[in-house]
């Protein structure tokens, strides 16, 4: 989409402070590696005859899913299965036509840019299934051969997840799950995509590898090629990505940067009491972001939304024998929001 | 058409297309070595007796016998066995082609790639329309051979031969052509390969049961195989407007898969 998006106005302000000579007269227009807009997808609609409606209600996969991935960034996609998340991505790549709204991919509308628009992306199918006939080489060769792009990457991505020439020429119905998962995301990024579109990339493959597929993002990152990934591991979308949507039911209900995310949740604070402390416990309840509050004997507990500077005050020269405070993680922030009535 | 997946199709079937196809020449081969060997006095037998009008029925029911060489070769093409040899290489492989890799989930990794429908289907269906050549040369060439090694070749003529060819290809093609219609219209094997032989199987049982039963003979026009007629090409009473009949079925065929397919959901599979 070449919409001006943030860059437009804040993008050029920057320019102009770097290059105050010039940088007003640089137009700076980004292009969103992916941009939609209400894009909704529902099956079985009711059929009409006449004024009245037959069958059953449509299943609403996609709710006017509105949203732009920056292009060069890692953006994370969550939700549990059936929230829609797969649903978006065969919309981004076709496979499927929105019952409402557009999308946008790399600039161009998915709904007229056919193939040529695939040659510039990678896409790794969540559960992916291989011809099993060919041997991992010849799949590769095979896959490959489509794209006008040669498959550069090829030789860095086995490497680095740990494929051999022996695993590369035994046929694919021998692949463990894993075997196969590896072969996929070198498939979906051999030829150097501008776009990686991974469903569950990392289903399959064990810690070790996995760290690996994280250097892979990394170094995709680094590129500046943009990763639009779905997953149900919440620690791996808060280890790489830039930013998450976050769906459920079919609808969009976060989209915002994961470490703002993060800093937005409830954390679950204990603090152990080495002796009186008249007041403390009254002064913390009161505290702005404070919820739950339990107090028994010697301990509280309680949760706390945002900052922790006042909690810290009010701690202050009170006897502690221990304080607690969980660390922010995304999978919290996450269930909070699935604990939300739904949208 | 996509050179690429044309190559990748044609290795997945060249197996089983060589085993059809040599299935297909033994068959074409053994029919004039009958012709060769007791044919010409059996058939002689056959007419001069009491029983000739059986033996005309039958010839008629099979579409074809082993008394004359030009028999030979129309029982040689209609005969179940070739045709069912043929129906597993062409029928077979249009019903699961597409249907086939949405089951197995190969076919979003294909359409990933900077591939267009139309052109998937385009060139399946050109890998299709030659494996019917292929096949339906296969036994015409093993017929050819077997009467040529037998010297009983001389009444067959190389235009007639082609134009059996032309036909056979021409029914298959058509037949070959609705099965992949089928195959792109579902998300399973079954309901492709169940529309693709049922069509194929209720079109010869239509032609059988008119052939032999007069009340039944309306619906033969039905039937594709009404229009594959290799008797009356080599009697030299073929009727062009056949092949424009299997010409129009291959047609409609093509056009309802060039429009569903593109415009259909490929949702994930389950």
């Amino acid at each position: 989409m070449p919409a001006a998006g943030v860059g437009g106005s804040a993008g050029a302000a920057v320019i102009a402070g770097i290059m105050p000579d010039r940088g007003a007269r640089v137009p700076f227009r980004r292009v969103d590696a992916i941009a939609t807009h209400g894009l909704t997808k529902h099956y079985g609609p009711a059929r009409r005859f006449g004024s009245r409606s037959v069958g059953t209600a449509p299943i609403r996969a996609l709710d006017d899913l509105t949203l732009a991935v920056t292009a060069g960034e890692v953006f994370g996609f969550l939700g549990p299965n059936g929230a829609g998340k797969s649903t978006a991505i065969r919309l981004l790549l076709g496979f499927i036509h929105p019952t409402a709204g557009s999308a946008e991919v790399l600039g161009l509308d998915v709904a007229t840019a056919g193939a040529g628009l695939r040659g510039r992306i990678g896409y790794l199918p969540g559960g992916i299934a291989l011809y099993d006939g060919l041997t991992g080489t010849q799949l590769l060769d095979y896959l490959a051969a489509y794209y006008a792009r040669p498959p550069v990457l090829r030789g860095g991505l086995v490497e680095q997840l740990g494929l051999s020439a022996r695993d590369l020429g035994r046929p694919i119905r021998d692949y463990s799950r894993g075997m196969r998962q590896k072969i996929g995301i070198v498939q979906a990024l051999q030829h150097d995509p501008e776009l990686a579109i991974l469903d569950e990339p990392s289903e399959g493959l064990d810690p070790l590898m996995q760290r690996a597929f994280y250097a892979i993002l990394d170094e995709r990152k680094a590129a500046g090629r943009t990763v639009f990934f779905s997953s149900h591991v919440l620690s791996e979308v808060e280890r790489v990505c830039d930013r998450v949507g976050i769906v459920r039911s079919g609808r969009l209900v976060a989209l915002e940067r994961v470490g703002e995310l993060v800093a937005r949740r409830r954390r679950r604070v204990e603090v152990r009491l080495g002796g009186p402390a008249p007041g403390l416990a009254s002064a913390i309840a009161a505290l702005p972001g404070v919820s739950a509050f339990e107090a028994r004997d010697d301990r509280l507990a309680f949760g706390l939304d945002g900052d922790v500077t006042q909690l810290l005050r009010v701690l202050e020269g009170a006897a502690l024998t221990d304080l607690t405070i969980e660390p922010a993680r995304l999978e919290d922030a996450f269930l909070e929001l699935y604990d939300e009535p739904a949208p | 058409m996509s050179a690429i997946l044309f190559r990748r199709t044609w290795a997945a079937q060249r197996v089983r297309l060589s085993f059809v196809m040599l299935g297909l020449v033994v068959w074409g081969f053994l029919l004039p070595v009958v012709f060769a060997t007791f044919g010409k006095e059996m058939g002689a037998l056959a007419r001069s007796g009491t029983f000739a009008n059986v033996f005309d029925v039958m010839s008629r029911f099979t579409g074809g016998d082993v008394f004359s060489i030009r028999g030979t070769v129309a029982l040689g093409l209609v005969h179940p066995i070739a045709l069912a040899l043929v129906t597993i290489q062409v029928v077979g492989f249009a019903a699961a082609a597409v249907a086939g890799e949405r089951q197995r989930g190969t076919l979003e990794v294909l359409l990933a790639r900077p591939l267009e429908r139309r052109v998937l289907h385009l060139t399946l269906l050109a890998a299709m329309l030659l494996f019917a050549a292929l096949t339906e040369a296969a036994v015409l060439g093993g017929i050819v051979a077997g009467a040529l090694l037998f010297g009983v070749a001389g009444d067959l003529q190389a235009a007639d031969i082609a134009l059996c060819w032309l036909n056979g290809f021409a029914l298959f093609g058509a037949l070959g052509a609705i099965s992949l219609a089928a195959s792109v219209s579902f998300d399973r094997v079954g309901p492709a390969l169940g529309i693709a032989l049922g069509v194929t199987l209720v079109g010869y049982a239509v032609e059988f049961l008119g052939t032999l039963w007069p009340d039944a003979a309306w619906l033969r026009p039905f039937s594709p195989f009404r229009y594959f007629q290799p008797t009356r090409i080599l009697a030299g009473t073929f009727e062009p407007a056949d092949l424009l009949v299997l010409g129009a079925i291959f047609a409609a065929a093509v056009a309802w898969a060039a429009w569903v397919f593109p415009r259909r959901d490929l949702a994930a599979p389950s």
